[in-house]
């Protein structure tokens, strides 16, 4: 199969599965007590008020009729109107995104810049101290629940050292880059925005950073004893080009599926973490529309993360395959 | 399938390995603790002693202002002292909000983690398992069928689908009755022990697909061994192949992958108490979200103690898992699992 067909299959297969996040986002309605029509009538409404709702949102139509209808929409980009909102909740949904977006994206780069060079370092120096170190680390990491975590940051940083703020989003990270482009004084805007960000990625990206940190250990650590590289030292080419150029390049390729994979506890992390920092993304819309009971608001943001999980893992395999070509014919 | 070979593995990697040793002790503690709860906590954990809240733990002495207002010459006069509080050494981790003892909270909080940690792992496995080695085995349509229902399932976050799970059905609980009260041995302490029987549910069937993956992908390996094509060739019915050659040949990655998944859950439960999705409020996840609120004032270890009590007992859990790993079978990758 070639490198083309490989990742136009993937993608034919993506799109089945986005299909099939949608049914059963959709699914979901039907299989929960009461009716939704409850979210939006007052309690003491009458038999016809509640049949005109019904009207009104489609409710009485057969379930196959509103179902196609639903996916008819969503294919244009229509996700239906907040119920208690009266949004439309494609432009909730898409207002909230890039802040959950953000965080996730700072909390990798925490996790990644930090935990790389310590995982390289940890297996090059097995059984030393700073080996033991990291690995102590990295079990604390991946056992520490990241909400408790961020409530401990804020302890520490914001109430007995007031730095750092604990609620809210302050900036988002385009004014940063847009007083940049402009050529204006950003410094304050960037002091703003990382005065607002530091502790939510640090929280959310500490799980990540020990993760990443074992994966990259013991990728290495197997690298390191492949006959490749003592070929290479016998050749005696530099003990650094080969741990970074040739080892590392090999532990990274498995390390990147994983974290595809694992994007989904990455927002599943987001979602509480957003909960702790007051941080306004599609985790605290998420909780909001399941306690109000707001459908539409919560069917979308479902769909809206579950897709970003199937594209993200879609591109990862796509890259995988175009740095591995021996997976295209697995 | 427990030979001695497995169990000379695992006896040789203990002798060797510190953070195994360390892993056992903190776990075997936390069950104790769990299991004897009545008898560890010296506090009902749901009593409340008002005139006794935010007793820090002991070691710490706290400094608060109070502001208490009085009639002076017929007009109000409002005056702030600075009152130490000093621990009592009847509450080691001290006290929270409503004067409940925090030792005691932690101690039954270990019940639910443990038991819907386990419970919740027993009933993914019990789906994931025989569905995992039923497509990897036959293989075709139910394969092809099991990985798309795979692929959708992953694509939700575990703590998302549990939270519109649970906020959409309910928080149904079930009260368990705790043999050493209806023995009388603890009268004191709480009746029943409450198991949300909700949040079991729903972390069993977010987290199945993890154990059908693995299990999937030893059948698939095993399914062209010799001796598997030694006894279809012999006239062995398929279930009968898969329970006894396929299944026990599979167990080790999955019992690894179980120790991994109740650590996992137990952070998911931690974390769905914490968002208020739970049906209990003995958990430590509960307790670190009433903590949440006192931070600010200064009432530091109400959040902090809960969350250490969690973080010990997943890194015992994990240590386990790491040393079950290596010593059952170097070969297996060592992550895969959800949080």
């Amino acid at each position: 199969m070639s490198f083309g067909r490989f990742a136009l299959k993937r993608s034919l297969q993506g799109i089945g599965v986005v299909w099939g996040v949608v049914t059963v986002v959709f699914a979901l309605r039907f299989v929960t007590p009461g009716s939704p029509i409850n979210a939006v009538a007052p309690l003491d409404a009458s038999q016809e008020t509640r049949q005109a709702i019904a009207a009104e949102l489609g409710l009485d139509q057969p379930l196959y009729v509103q179902y196609g209808q639903y996916v008819f929409d969503l294919l244009q980009g229509d996700m239906g109107r907040s119920y208690i909102r009266g949004q439309e909740v494609t432009t909730l949904v898409f207002e909230r995104l890039p802040a959950t977006v953000e965080l996730a994206l700072a909390a990798s780069v925490v996790a990644i810049v930090l935990a790389i060079p310590l995982g390289v370092i940890s297996a090059t120096r097995r059984n030393e101290p700073v080996d033991y170190g990291a690995t102590l680390l990295s079990l604390g990491g991946i056992s520490t629940p990241n909400f408790w975590l961020g409530i401990m940051l804020i302890l520490i940083f914001a109430v007995e050292f007031n730095v750092f703020n604990t609620s809210g989003r302050g900036v988002d990270v385009g004014d940063v880059a847009l007083s940049v482009i402009n050529a204006e004084p950003f410094a304050g805007t960037l002091l703003t925005w990382l005065a607002y960000i530091t502790l939510p990625a640090i929280a959310l990206g500490t799980y990540f950073m020990a993760l990443i940190t074992r994966l990259t250990r013991s990728g290495m650590l197997d690298e390191l004893s492949k006959g490749y590289v003592q070929a290479a030292r016998a050749k005696g080419l530099p003990r650094t080009l080969i741990r970074y150029k040739h080892a590392l390049r090999n532990t990274l390729i498995p390390v990147i599926t994983v974290l595809g994979l694992q994007l989904g506890t990455l927002i599943g992390g987001a979602v509480i973490t957003e909960a702790v920092f007051s941080w306004p993304g599609l985790g605290t819309l998420v909780i909001e529309s399941i306690n109000q009971r707001d459908w539409p608001a919560l069917q979308g943001s479902l769909i809206v993360i579950g897709t970003s999980f199937v594209l993200v893992n879609i591109l990862v395999d796509v890259v995988y395959a175009y740095l591995d070509p021996e997976v295209v014919n697995d | 399938m427990v030979s001695s070979r497995v169990i000379r593995n695992l006896k040789k990697e203990f002798r060797q390995s510190g953070l195994a040793k360390l892993g056992l002790a903190l776990v075997v503690v936390i069950v104790l603790t769990a299991v004897f709860a009545p008898f560890v906590a010296p506090h009902d954990p749901t009593e409340q002693q008002l005139d006794q809240s935010e007793l820090p733990p002991i070691g710490f002495s706290e400094t608060t202002e109070r502001t208490s207002s009085e009639m002076v010459d017929g007009e109000i006069q409002t005056v702030t002292e600075e009152v130490e509080i000093t621990p009592d050494p009847d509450h080691v981790f001290g006290t929270d909000g409503l004067g409940r003892d925090m030792f005691s909270r932690v101690v039954y909080g270990a019940r639910t983690s443990l038991v819907v940690g386990v419970l919740g792992t027993l009933l993914a496995a019990s789906i994931g398992v025989p569905v995992g080695l039923l497509a990897g085995y036959h293989r075709g349509r139910v394969d092809d069928a099991l990985m798309r229902i795979a692929d959708i399932s992953l694509a939700f976050p575990s703590l998302v689908l549990a939270v519109a799970l649970i906020g959409l059905w309910g928080r149904a609980a079930v009260n368990v009755p705790d043999p050493f009260v209806v023995a009388g041995l603890a009268p004191e302490m709480p009746e029943s022990f409450v198991l949300p029987i909700t949040v079991v549910i729903v972390v069993g069937l977010v987290n199945w697909v993890w154990f059908a993956r693995v299990a999937r992908g030893e059948a698939l390996s095993l399914r062209g061994q010799e001796y598997v094509k030694a006894s279809r060739a012999l006239g062995a019915d398929d279930n009968t192949i898969i329970l006894r050659h396929v299944l026990p040949n599979a167990i080790t990655p999955i019992i690894v992958l179980g120790t991994v998944q109740v650590a996992a859950i137990i952070l998911l439960e931690s974390s769905l108490s914490f968002l208020g999705f739970s049906g209990t409020t003995l958990s430590w996840g509960f307790d670190i979200a009433q903590g949440r609120d006192y931070v600010s004032s200064g009432q530091w270890w109400i959040a902090s103690i809960p969350g250490l009590a969690i973080m010990l007992s997943v890194i015992g859990i994990n240590l386990l898992g790491d040393w079950l790993r290596d010593a059952l079978d170097p070969g297996i990758e060592g992550e895969g699992g959800a949080a």
